[in-house]
């Protein structure tokens, strides 16, 4: 099943905490690394924990806080797209990819995960803002990494769409299917986030926010419901200017 | 003979906690991530009481609570629910089912796991 995520005109220019949902919804995902963070410091503060614990308890310490502070900071962006104008430029997409690939990589390890790209170093470049694409794909990236299993694989592509004149950037995970009427929701209402409970992290504003960050560079966001798991994407426009290479 | 306990938390690292606080003091734990895996490892440890997260991908708890009810060998275990919504579950609702506690993961102390494990299986 492949279907693009229409954010609608109608949400544009909103504010995205316009309703109390959506602000219930984002601190309900903000408990669970809040809490999380808590209880490693608690367990460090015990002393209880050996040296090599230490270390270990303070990396996630710092990645959780990092994950967490991820979504504040697109939140804030997200309210803030109204008045802002986001400068495009000519991007290669393999650039882009390899920027979120070795910014993500750490907190994959540290999970026992891994990600991979599957990107062509010749390929159209594509007219994008280069902070909002890569906090889309970032967005999908920290999604896909709860799903996946212990030592499993995240893919992350891209691939040209010729006819549509698009670049389409992605990231593959195999983790549960969602129930269909789920899916249709989440597809079909990403301006109303809501708990998810087969995907407990996928409350659907990570799609509200990467939805508005598309629409604001010209991009538009979807998803491929597969067997074993699921695939997000933003596609971009293929810019005009000439690879120099 | 060390306890065996069964922790089904899709958190890594909460449940790589939940072990570190457990295996110290002479409990055997076993991690699973989801409600589906949990069960086949539930038959096979036959554990003295059970770790739960509220909130799994895939099936949920409560699909696993029915699940361990529908068979007589595993209806007894005691389980231990740790939620950051505890709210959204009442006493009522999960006694039936062998909850002997219901933990807030936003308010608790690391060791609240273990006070609630060992009262859970004495």
């Amino acid at each position: 099943m492949n279907s693009g995520v229409n954010g609608g005109d109608g949400c544009r220019g909103l504010s995205i905490f316009g309703d109390i949902d959506t602000l219930t919804v984002a601190a309900h995902e903000l408990k669970s690394p809040l809490a999380l963070i808590r209880q490693l410091t608690l367990e460090l503060e015990s002393s209880a924990s050996n040296p090599d614990n230490q270390k270990i308890i303070l990396e996630q310490i710092r990645l959780t806080s990092e994950k967490a502070l991820r979504l504040t900071s697109n939140l804030t962006k997200a309210e803030q797209l109204q008045s802002s104008l986001f400068e495009t430029s000519s991007l290669h997409p393999s650039a882009v990819c390899t920027e979120v690939f070795q910014e993500i990589l750490p907190l994959y390890r540290a999970n026992n995960r891994d990600i991979c790209m599957s990107t062509k170093s010749r390929t159209q470049l594509v007219v994008a803002n280069k902070d909002i694409l890569r906090r889309v794909l970032l967005n999908f990236a920290d999604n896909a990494l709860h799903y996946s299993g212990d030592g499993g694989v995240v893919e992350l592509f891209t691939q040209l769409i010729r006819k549509d004149g698009m670049v389409r950037f992605g990231v593959r995970d195999y983790g549960p299917a969602l129930p269909a009427s789920l899916w249709n929701d989440i597809l079909t209402r990403p301006s109303s986030p809501q708990v998810v409970h087969d995907r407990p992290e996928s409350s659907g504003l990570g799609l509200v926010i990467a939805s508005r960050f598309a629409e604001t560079i010209g991009g538009k966001i979807g998803a491929i419901r597969h067997r074993d798991g699921a695939s997000f994407y933003v596609d971009m426009p293929i810019s005009k200017q000439l690879v120099l290479l | 003979m060390k306890s065996k306990i069964v922790v089904v938390e899709d958190n890594t690292w909460q449940a790589a906690q939940y072990t570190r606080v457990l295996e110290s003091n002479n409990y055997d734990v076993s991690i699973v991530y989801t409600a589906q895996a949990a069960i086949d490892v539930i038959d096979d440890v036959q554990p003295a009481a059970i770790v739960l997260d509220l909130l799994l991908p895939g099936a949920t708890a409560m699909t696993l609570l029915n699940e361990l009810q529908s068979h007589s060998d595993l209806a007894t275990i005691p389980v231990v629910i740790a939620t950051s919504s505890p709210e959204s579950l009442s006493g009522a609702t999960v006694s039936p089912y062998g909850v002997t506690a219901v933990l807030d993961k936003t308010t608790m102390h690391p060791n609240e796991i273990l006070i609630a494990v060992r009262r859970a299986t004495v």
